[in-house]
């Protein structure tokens, strides 16, 4: 059975996903990559390009490469929105014999599906090849707020390019899709969509069997590029200052300060500064000049503050239009490269009071939703079949207060983890299982969850016995606890319901806490450990002396003794790097009760030693 | 004489509650092989999803250093307009030649990285390998050819690791 592919036929670039193995999963185009800009041309040697290459040649032959086509899709030539464009577009378009808009692509006059339909017969060949199969059925996307005739137009774009559509979904309700909001009940959702061109919003009302779109907002003419161009100007303006030479007169000098203006506003949204660096910019009569900035993020901010507050005002507005507060939205989903900027993240935060929805690739979201609908479409997702994760690890606490984690945080359930533990001190007959929930590595700083106890356990010495603990969730999130004694077969378990009951915001703040106390938490770990090599240590020492006995010298004795001494005073202290030394100083010394033991064992030992192990070349790395 | 088993000769009367019991077993029988048909599947599809993780593997070693010679190109990018921009008086510079063995020593580094530049003085403008950013008049070439570089590409192992940015006669 063929698959159906999603398709997000986007206003600069589109994507492609299908659901392979009950997963949906975006499909790599020609070129490896998992975006394809939607951009045609007829280059000057008469060639038909489609995607990165159309984009290639774009520069220089502006009036034969059509981008941002799905602006004209099934709209009125006489519509205002097109005649704004017109002024925008390098490229002709004029008014078709039914009203609609034609392009001129080369000789040829075409009506916008035509141009469509010749991305998405680029991303049906791809797909074809990369799948090695047949690809006939498509789920195309549009926004929320297309009208029928620009519905069907997207649906004739598909039939030419040789797809049978078999539906043509809302963007945000794909997106809803994909982060699997569709299969709670009476949900409000907000999709706010800041893409490279446009900035859309849709409010969605998800009721028992259809996603309603209640009110859609936005500006068609707003998008991460704005932001780029505002990043240039600054960078424009200050050279101007530094230099007094305009760079944007010079065309090579603007490609790179677009280049590095985009990629400087990336890096600002996981880095708090970054640098623009480019020597050579340009030359005057004294010489070559150099461009160097730092810029930080809330520099940059600052920059676009007027948008961003912009997108968060029409938000409002498109809130009031769907007679709703924010108090009443239950999800918030972010879609589109542009949300990935934190400040973007925290508006839209501070504005809902909640955390959205971003885990998934903001720029593949509407594709992998589109995809999902193709797979339920043909029953290859069923409900029962989309699965959730845990959001937090799950451990159990160990020796020293510490967080053991049996199963980390996002694992796919059902799923089912043992591990073997044991007892820590000597004579030990119970231990006690405390189940916890978090990602921080100190047992206290995370929830707990239950507790039981497993007893019975035979004595023996510490680190003899062996006691499995399994941790088993089930697909409702349900946490089985059990402690079995190998030796014993002696087992107890605690159930526990709604582990993965927890809000998101909780989730969001353990995460966030965890980040925080990251450097705090490593050494207290490293301490732990360090004592707990100590505690060890010192046991095993005073077993071997006992059972060396008379076997080791009077003077060995007391010397080992010492350091035992030494090391038992430092390593209830705080000190890691005492406790280390002393450490290694017993661990050193103790080996005279080896050294001894085995002299006692052989006392006609020939003295002269036998072939030495070569001291090989050490090279340092 | 015989005794007439009355109860063998008795007619057994459809029994709704026994036919509600025979519907469920059904539904049951096709759901249990539904979902161990579904089970097995996964299995299965987890299996092979095993054998094509050590292909992508190996894929991702043979190209996981992409990502960061791409960083690295402009770096070099930079050398070389520094190169391109030495005045003449100062091309015998020992400091210059200094700072030009840097570079060598930058590009070395990158061919041993599998690292190659494409080719594309004189050539055929190629949408493949080339980006153009402008357009000259040149009468003693054909049109569409590559009569300047902007911006060197590079090919690595073999695939496309950046575009060159050039200048083609109209």
């Amino acid at each position: 059975m063929s698959k159906i592919i999603g398709i997000d036929l986007g206003t600069t670039f589109s994507a492609m996903a299908v659901v392979q193995a009950g997963e949906p999963k975006i499909i790599e185009n020609k070129e490896g990559a998992r975006t394809t800009p939607s951009v045609v041309a007829i280059t000057k040697t008469g060639e038909r390009m489609v995607g990165v290459l159309a984009k290639r040649q774009q520069i220089t032959n502006p009036q034969n490469t059509v981008y941002s086509v799905k602006r004209l899709m099934g709209r009125r030539f006489s519509d205002p929105e097109i005649q704004r464009d017109r002024k925008l577009l390098p490229y002709e378009i004029r008014e078709a014999s039914d009203g609609g808009v034609e392009v001129k692509m080369g000789d040829k006059w075409l009506k916008p599906p035509e141009i469509s339909a010749m991305i998405l017969q680029k991303l049906k060949q791809d797909a074809e090849e990369k799948l090695g199969e047949k690809i006939t059925e498509a789920i195309i996307t549009c926004p929320a707020y297309f009208d029928d005739s620009q519905r069907k137009a997207t649906k004739i774009a598909g039939e030419i390019a040789g797809f049978t559509v078999k539906r043509v979904i809302n963007e945000p309700t794909a997106a809803a899709l994909a982060y699997g909001l569709t299969k709670k009940k009476d949900q409000k959702i907000i999709v706010y969509d800041f893409g490279g061109g446009t900035f859309d919003i849709s409010v969605l009302d998800i009721a028992a069997d259809t996603v309603e779109v209640k009110a859609t907002g936005g500006d068609t003419h707003l998008g991460g590029d704005d932001l780029d161009q505002r990043v240039i100007e600054w960078l424009v303006d200050q050279f101007k200052k530094d230099n007094g030479i305009d760079l944007s007169k010079d065309q090579l000098a603007l490609q790179r300060l677009k280049e590095a203006g985009e990629r400087a506003k990336i890096e600002l949204s996981t880095t708090l500064e970054t640098e623009i660096n480019l020597p050579f910019i340009t030359s005057d009569a004294a010489g070559p000049k150099h461009l160097y900035y730092k810029m930080t993020r809330a520099q940059l901010e600052n920059l676009v503050k007027d948008y961003i507050d912009k997108s968060i005002e029409l938000v409002k507005q498109t809130l009031k239009e769907a007679n709703l507060s924010t108090t009443e939205i239950n999800e918030v989903v972010l879609v589109g490269g542009q949300t990935r900027m934190p400040k973007i993240q925290e508006e839209v935060r501070k504005l809902f009071g909640k955390e959205p929805d971003k885990d998934i690739n903001p720029d593949e979201v509407v594709a992998i939703g589109a995809a999902i609908e193709g797979g339920i479409l043909q029953g290859e997702v069923r409900d029962v079949l989309l699965l959730d994760v845990t959001p937090l690890s799950l451990g159990i606490e160990t020796m020293g207060q510490v967080n053991t984690i049996l199963i980390q945080k996002n694992t796919t359930v059902p799923t089912s983890k043992t591990q073997t533990f044991s007892t820590a001190a000597d004579n030990q007959t119970s231990v006690e299982i405390h189940v916890l929930q978090g990602e921080r590595p100190m047992a206290s700083d995370n929830k707990t969850l239950g507790r039981f106890i497993l007893d019975g356990i035979p004595p023996s010495p510490r680190g003899l016995p062996q006691i499995d603990v399994t941790f088993d969730i089930d697909a409702n999130g349900i946490l089985n606890v059990t402690a079995k004694d190998k030796a014993t077969s002696k087992v107890q378990s605690i159930r526990i319901e709604g582990s993965a009951g927890i809000s998101k915001e909780e989730i969001e703040k353990m995460k966030k806490e965890a980040e925080l106390h990251a450097e705090e938490d490593r050494k207290k770990q490293e301490l732990i450990e360090a004592k707990n090599m100590a505690d060890n240590l010192v046991y095993t020492s005073e077993k071997a002396l006992r059972d060396a006995g008379d076997k080791v010298s009077a003077e060995s004795k007391k010397e080992i003794e010492d350091k035992i001494d030494a090391l038992k005073k430092v390593k209830d202290s705080d000190n890691i790097d005492d406790i280390k030394n002393k450490s290694s100083e017993l661990s050193q010394t103790i080996q005279k009760i080896g050294a001894e033991l085995y002299k006692s064992a052989e006392p006609n030992k020939p003295t002269e030693e036998g072939p030495q192990a070569q001291e090989g070349e050490y090279k340092e790395k | 004489m015989i005794k007439e088993n009355s109860e063998e000769k008795k007619e057994i009367k459809a029994d709704p509650a026994l036919e509600d019991v025979k519907a469920d077993l059904e539904k049951s029988e096709t759901l249990k092989n539904e979902y161990l048909a579904g089970w097995q599947r996964a299995r299965a599809d987890l299996l092979n999803y095993k054998k094509d993780e050590i292909e992508r593997i190996s894929e991702l070693m043979k190209y996981s250093n992409e990502e960061f010679i791409l960083k690295i190109l402009p770096i070099l990018d930079n050398f070389q307009l520094a190169e391109s921009a030495i005045p003449e008086q100062l091309i015998n510079d020992d400091y210059v030649k200094g700072l030009l063995q840097v570079k060598s020593q930058l590009a070395d580094f990158l061919k041993g990285q599998g690292v190659e530049e494409i080719k594309s003085m004189g050539e055929k403008l190629d949408l493949n390998f080339h980006e153009v950013v402008d357009e000259v008049d040149s009468k003693d070439k054909e049109p569409g050819t590559v009569v300047e570089e902007i911006e060197k590409g590079y090919k690595i192992c073999g695939r496309l690791l950046r575009v060159a940015k050039v200048r083609v006669s109209k």
